[in-house]
């Protein structure tokens, strides 16, 4: 059984499931789903900040974030690999000023529809290479 | 809201509070969040949940201290300006035009 995929996407790319497919199409959060690989300030509900780059953001705007520069509330730095950031405790995002907007949210929503195209022909004997 | 693929249905008459939030897609707005903070920015873009993406932002946070012995209260704000930034939603408490003071 092959289990590799023709498709060549990042795993943390595109989401799994249907609904967290869904829920990303229909929201703002596909534009942070475009921010993969750059590195970003996530301002948490709690006052602390964490800078660091975006491994992957999810539906529900989970956020895993690499190689972090931690700041709490109190001020206090320390040095993380790896963030994981429950999508409530999200209060803001930067986004990089010289970020083309509708063009990540437009790159990023073809991402997934080709997501799409692949899953549905995952059942059929020939394998199919999308772009 | 930018949407691919599928046809879009952009009316140009407010059926619902969220198309008085459409009417102001690029314009300068005043958002008012939980935990005493203010935004005044340029509205790029927003969905049903009011997550927005705001350009050119500046976050007031206003905190009160309480003198001890007059029990006078002191307002204090602190700003900061955000070139671009994206805001989760459940933090908004109400969209506005900018606020004119004076």
């Amino acid at each position: 059984m092959d289990q590799s995929d023709g498709l060549a996407y990042d795993q943390a790319e595109a989401a799994n499931s249907m609904r967290e497919r869904t829920i990303v199409e229909n929201s703002l959060v596909v534009l942070l789903q475009g921010l993969h690989g750059q590195v970003t300030t996530v301002d948490l509900r709690d006052e602390s900040t964490a800078r660091g780059r975006v491994v992957n953001v999810d539906a529900y705007m989970n956020v895993r974030l690499a190689d972090v520069l931690f700041r709490d509330r109190r001020g206090r730095v320390s040095r993380l690999e790896d963030l994981f950031i429950t999508g409530r405790n999200v209060r803001y995002v930067h986004i990089p000023d010289n970020l083309d907007i509708t063009d990540t949210i437009e790159k990023q929503l073809g991402k997934i529809s080709r997501m799409r195209n692949y899953a549905g022909d995952r059942g059929s004997k020939k394998k199919k290479t999308n772009k | 809201m930018a949407d691919e693929g599928e046809p879009q249905q952009t009316t140009n008459t407010v059926e619902e509070p969220l198309d008085l939030i459409r009417l102001s897609l690029d314009e300068r707005i005043y958002v008012k969040m939980r935990n005493d903070r203010e935004l005044r920015g340029r509205l790029h873009a927003y969905d049903q949940h009011l997550n927005m993406i705001l350009g050119a932002v500046e976050e007031t946070v206003t905190t009160v201290e309480i003198d001890e012995e007059t029990y006078e209260e002191l307002y204090k704000s602190t700003k900061r300006n955000i070139p671009m930034l994206f805001v989760r939603g459940d933090g908004v408490v109400l969209v506005a035009p900018p606020l004119r003071v004076g």
